[in-house]
């Protein structure tokens, strides 16, 4: 089909339209960027926009050997990876038997746990419940609150359902256990849908922030999110007694500001182009009605 | 389906089958415990919890030892006028970012729908996707160094003769930049159910319409819309049921004092009068009013949804 002369004007138009609405995606982060990797003079005389000036590694430098920042970014690495396991597992023990047509009850469990999407109790009264279990300042009261997010379990359950029933009865006949069958025969076929869910909830727990500040107290139990945060309102958390006269003339809040949270960014950015077909298909999987 | 031919056969065959039927529900039921276990402790007993909305909770007494109240606290609620702002900014703010913000990702949507070029689509949705795996912190971090009184924004403002803005200071900026930062955050992320729903269409749609002299102005209006329309109309619900749902993360990061008349909300209020005041019982009739208001929202959207022939359950 030839185009017309008005589709020719729509389609330039709308071209140029998208790509400068995710320029505005891009820019930011690369003036984050250029910022971090500036000099501090340069920053300061407002000489940086796009690409660093003056190129130097001071921001990194300070806020690795001056910050807490390394820790941080430990707590986050443990907090997401114990995470996504122990959330994939509770949400496969869900979503497994909910698949099923013979489960007893299958419609009561089902809507004893979406109606938790629709009502809940609240931050204070939550809070009490892991307060009085004891689970204060320990990292279980990031992990047990959101453990099984039930729209995840819902897009696993609907997967499982559309797994062929010959495979299953196939595989009973040969006397495969309920266990065998789940991680020989579910499991793997699934693993697109398993990968998406592990991507939702790892950045969730990677970006966890209101329930570190909630339930942590000990500052070196905080997580990238809360440091980084900090250092955004506070400016900076430098460890005066670290600091020689010489760096403390180098730094800008700005400096130390972006470096963090590219910090954060950095490990997302990395796994984002690997994980980008699974979520969108995840997406798509979960817009099958549950 | 010859079995119910001989009844007697039949009977048997129902108990052997229902024995069949238990002996493969109990490792499904195993499965289901401990994962009804943390609905039970993590879900259902907070709601239990909600109670002390009714009371005048303290530690020494515990949930079910302190004094009931009626409904105190939520007389307090609705008669401060503190409270009563925050209740007030709640919807504003979330009103402001459905309206402005739901059309956004159907729109994107369309529109990347017809850029033809697949290499020029998948790096356009590539980028765009990115903003809604950042954390609010990240965010926050990236809005308060542009918009600073000395950021990239207000450089180019003077470098053009304009005088800087303290943007995050004024509650008419600070507004645009929350609905403004909520937008770009999800937009991209948002479009991509939409563009699920819109490769369903059907292209002979398109050929006809052409043929019968549609511009692409019609062609949206008359096939694009329609054709997604159940996958808005079950977004909508979804997200009227969010509308009391500003999020903690954004407006703790965005906050600060001089904004605090248009900035402060529900879930920070909770936040800094339970936890940090301490004030358990005001906290937690706030945030069941918040929970109701929601619930009440999804339920009453969906009746209407239904009655246009769509509903979510």
């Amino acid at each position: 089909m030839k185009s017309t002369r008005g589709e020719k004007i729509f389609y330039f138009v709308n071209h140029l339209f998208l790509g400068l609405v995710s320029l505005t995606c891009l820019l930011p982060l690369l003036y984050i960027i250029a910022t971090s990797l500036s000099s501090s003079s340069a920053v300061m005389s407002g000489k940086v926009y796009l690409w660093p000036v003056q190129f130097t590694l001071e921001s990194y430098d300070l806020i690795f050997r001056g910050t807490p920042i390394l820790r941080g970014l430990l707590n986050s690495l443990t907090l997401t990876l114990v995470g996504v396991l122990l959330s994939m597992v509770f949400t496969i023990l869900a979503a497994y038997p909910l698949s099923k047509d013979y489960l007893y009850a299958r419609k009561a469990f089902t809507m004893l746990m979406v109606f938790t999407m629709l009502f809940g109790g609240g931050l204070i009264p939550s809070y009490l419940v892991v307060k009085s279990l004891g689970l204060i300042n320990s990292y279980w009261s990031l992990w047990l609150p959101g453990l099984v997010s039930t729209y995840n379990m819902i897009v696993l359950r609907t997967f499982f359902t559309n797994i062929p029933r010959e495979l299953e009865e196939a595989a009973r006949m040969d006397g495969c256990g309920e266990l065998r069958l789940i991680v020989q025969i579910f499991l793997p076929l699934s693993l697109p849908c398993i990968a998406t869910l592990s991507l939702f909830y790892a950045v969730s727990y990677w970006n966890m922030f209101r329930n570190v500040l909630i339930y942590i107290n000990s500052t070196a139990k905080y997580n990238l999110a809360v440091m980084v945060n900090n250092m955004i309102q506070n400016q900076t958390l430098l460890d005066p007694n670290f600091m020689q006269a010489e760096d403390i003339s180098q730094v800008t809040p700005q400096g130390i500001q972006t470096a963090g949270v590219i910090v954060m960014v950095l490990p997302i950015i990395l796994v984002y182009p690997f994980l980008q077909k699974y979520f969108v298909k995840g997406v798509m999987i979960g817009s099958v009605k549950g | 389906m010859t079995a119910h031919s001989i009844p007697v056969l039949s009977e048997k065959r129902k108990k052997l089958q229902s024995r069949r039927r238990l002996r493969q529900n109990i490792p499904l039921l195993l499965m289901l415990l401990p994962v009804l276990a943390f609905y039970i402790i993590f879900k259902y007993l907070p709601m239990g919890g909600l109670v002390i909305a009714f009371k005048d909770y303290n530690f020494a007494d515990g949930i079910f030892g302190s004094p009931w109240v009626g409904m105190k606290n939520f007389s307090l609620l609705f008669t401060g006028t503190n409270t009563l702002g925050i209740i007030r900014n709640t919807f504003v703010l979330s009103l402001l970012r459905l309206i402005c913000g739901f059309p956004a990702p159907v729109i994107l949507a369309i529109l990347l729908n017809e850029v033809q070029r697949n290499w020029y689509r998948r790096s356009l949705q590539t980028v765009m996707y990115m903003p809604h795996f950042f954390s609010w912190v990240i965010m926050g971090g990236i809005i308060s160094t542009i918009f600073a009184q000395d950021g990239v924004i207000n450089q180019l403002i003077q470098m053009f003769g304009g005088e800087a803005v303290a943007f995050m200071y004024k509650p008419s900026s600070w507004i645009a930049i929350f609905i403004g930062s909520d937008i770009w955050k999800g937009m991209g992320y948002g479009s991509i159910i939409y563009l699920a729903a819109l490769t369903g269409v059907d292209p002979a749609l398109y050929e006809s319409a052409v043929l019968d002299g549609a511009n692409k102005w019609k062609q949206v209006w008359h096939i694009t819309l329609p054709s997604i329309r159940s996958t808005i109309l079950t977004m909508f619900i979804l997200a009227t049921g969010n509308i009391m749902d500003v999020g903690f993360d954004q407006v703790f990061v965005l906050q600060n004092g001089a904004v605090n008349e248009v900035a402060d909300v529900i879930s920070t209020y909770v936040y800094r009068t339970g936890l940090q005041g301490a004030q358990f019982s005001r906290a937690t009739a706030m945030g069941l009013f918040d929970s109701l208001v929601g619930f009440i929202l999804v339920v009453v959207t969906n009746r209407i949804a239904k009655s246009f022939g769509e509903n979510l359950w």
